[in-house]
């Protein structure tokens, strides 16, 4: 078992790792820029180092400081928490190398599933089913023979990334010509590195992803899977569990699809695969490996009754996973929905400021995720998630009656935030009635909410 | 100031070590050691954050004693130092390891009274064995050096108070 971790995170997630270590009786140190230092995780961690002012590329984002610190702050174990450094091998490599425990893959997994071509090779040997898709291309010319073979619409993808970087969608070839070169501007700029590959679009698709955990040993066990089709500008918005899309038959399916991936490489930590379902011919295509734990990780938590952080925790030191497959049940349905301090009149741009008002709401089958509490300062530097509000409940209907009634109840002011367009969501027809895709948010539901 | 030097502290840690003692605490100035030989040992961690100057260094399985570190000086290290009228903070520049002098043995880049300008060098912090000079930013006096040589320094934390020139 760890006995101190260092938290190189903030916010939500780096609080509720706080608690996790805490329960399993492990003493935490939290890795703070300046702006964090008194934030809610600064005052329940053990101990607070403050590692470098408050943009993220002089604290949270580099790896030899947080090393650094968990080195003289006497840690045996690091967590990255999402985001940040969290998929970096740097990071798992320079922990490996100074004998602290990194709660994550082995920085040789993290390349084997974090760079996307090396994941599509991976999945392939796997036999998971994946999107008709090229290799790396090298120019537009090579990109619209592709297309001429599998045919239009197709996407274009960075090589290096994701969050929607990179991705341009062309009906026709002289929409590709264009449109890769400006994808491969985008990449070359956000991830470095401007490799593209192209893939069949698929129309109306769904995000469904299976959450798994690894002990390192080939042992890999699922929790289910997670529809998060509600995007926006590929960042999700709301995460359901379960799929209920899903037919029984091809649920079973993709729950094997996803465990055989990781175990051909004896994965260990908590890890995604994400799939495209294609609803109209029942099928689902490997999409991405997320190799750490996810931001909408509460719906598995709430429908299994497990602490994924906890295990993601065990599993690092070197403990075997505690059940096995048989043991997972699912039990009713949970959805999550993320609180911004956006402005959805404004394009959502982010609102940082003072929360003057701060009253989420309370009661059965209601959890709040979230390191937020009135009269506290979102600083500007940062994501502009504020909280998760996750909901569980015996079955959707009334899970998307939880959520309505809890939304309602959520009282914020001082910043501007997305809570009214979630009510305008959570009652809207398509919504109750799940007749929903990836495109759905931003094609029906933000023209119908700009107009009201 | 103490005078403490790392081979004190080596030569503390090796009198534990051979003794039949379970645990170990030296306070001198402003350092404080703890050494304990009992694994389960927290060293204090909880209570320490909220003084000044305390242990950090609990005892893994076995006698392998770590060298103590500089607990933060509070929740925010910055304003809780009153920095007298007249003087000038120089601060840590992120998180690191301070150092006093350019290499081991070497005498220190400033010190106490001594005059320097805004381009002198007067430390170094290191971070994961790569060492950064801190420029003095300012002309004037050292009045007071506050960070303990090869301790922790967090981020914006006070390293020497400066006499501005002129």
């Amino acid at each position: 078992m760890l006995r101190r971790i260092l938290i190189a995170n903030r916010g939500e997630i780096a609080l509720r790792i706080v608690r996790a270590a805490r329960a399993l009786g492990i003493e935490s140190v939290l890795a703070a820029s300046a702006a964090d230092r008194d934030s809610m995780a600064a005052r329940e961690a053990d101990r607070t180092l403050v590692i470098g002012p408050a943009p993220a590329r002089a604290s949270y984002l580099d790896a030899r400081l947080i090393v650094h610190a968990a080195k003289v702050g006497g840690c045996d174990g690091l967590h990255p928490g999402y985001g940040f450094l969290s998929e970096r091998q740097s990071l798992a490599r320079l922990c490996a190398e100074e004998g602290i425990i990194f709660v994550g893959p082995s920085a040789d997994a993290i390349a084997a599933v974090g760079d996307k071509l090396a994941a599509r090779r991976l999945a392939q040997s796997a036999g998971v089913p994946m999107v008709p898709g090229s290799g790396r291309l090298d120019s537009a010319q090579e990109a619209i023979a592709f297309a001429g073979e599998v045919g239009f619409p197709v996407v274009t993808k960075a090589s290096a990334g994701g969050g929607g970087r990179g991705m341009v969608v062309a009906r026709n070839a002289a929409d590709l010509a264009t449109g890769f070169e400006r994808a491969a501007a985008e990449a070359r700029e956000v991830f470095g590195d401007g490799t593209l590959y192209v893939e069949k679009y698929v129309e109306r698709a769904r995000h469904v992803e299976v959450q798994v955990m690894g002990d390192g040993t080939g042992n890999i066990v699922h929790f289910g899977e997670r529809d998060c089709s509600l995007q926006r500008r590929y960042q999700k918005m709301v995460e359901e569990a379960p799929a209920i899309i899903l037919p029984d038959e091809t649920r079973g399916r993709l729950h094997q699809a996803a465990v055989d991936l990781l175990a051909a490489i004896s994965y260990r930590n908590a890890g995604t695969v994400e799939f495209l379902y294609d609803v109209d011919a029942d099928a689902f295509y490997f999409m991405e490996v997320n190799a750490r734990i996810q931001v909408e990780h509460p719906v598995s938590e709430m429908i299994t009754g497990t602490d994924l952080i906890q295990l993601q925790l065990r599993v690092a030191a070197g403990d075997a996973l505690p059940i096995d497959q048989r043991d997972v049940t699912v039990r009713g349905h949970a959805i999550e929905a993320r609180i911004l301090a956006e402005d959805p009149g404004r394009n959502f741009a982010p609102s940082p400021g003072r929360l003057t008002r701060w009253r989420p709401p309370q009661g059965p089958g209601i959890r709040l995720d979230t390191a937020m509490e009135e009269g506290v300062v979102i600083p500007p530097f940062y994501d502009s998630m504020i909280a998760k509000l996750i909901v569980h409940a015996t079955d959707r209907q009334q899970a998307v009656a939880l959520l309505l009634d809890a939304l309602e109840r959520f009282e914020v002011a001082g910043v501007a935030t997305n809570i009214d367009l979630l009510r305008a969501l959570a009652t809207h027809p398509d919504f109750i009635a799940n007749r929903l895709d990836t495109r759905w948010l931003e094609t029906v539901l933000l023209p119908g909410y700009g107009q009201r | 100031m103490t005078d403490v030097t790392p081979q004190d502290i080596e030569a503390l840690v090796g009198i534990f070590d051979s003794s039949g003692w379970d645990e170990l605490r030296v306070v001198i100035d402003g350092l404080e050691l703890y050494l304990s030989k009992n694994p389960d040992d927290r060293g204090g961690l909880h209570a320490a954050a909220a003084r000044a100057a305390g242990p950090a260094a609990s005892g893994d399985a076995g006698s392998r004693v770590r060298e103590p570190v500089r607990e933060p000086t509070g929740e925010a290290p910055a304003p809780a130092l009153d920095i007298p009228a007249g003087l000038v903070a120089i601060r840590a520049p992120n998180l690191g390891t301070f150092y006093r002098s350019p290499k081991p043995g070497a005498p220190p880049y400033v010190a106490l009274g001594e005059a320097i300008l805004a381009e002198t060098e007067i430390c170094l912090i290191e971070v994961m064995k790569l060492f950064t000079p801190v420029r003095a930013g300012i002309a004037g006096r050292v009045r007071r050096i506050l960070a303990e040589d090869s301790q922790l320094v967090e981020f914006d934390q006070p390293l020497f108070l400066i006499e501005p020139a002129g």
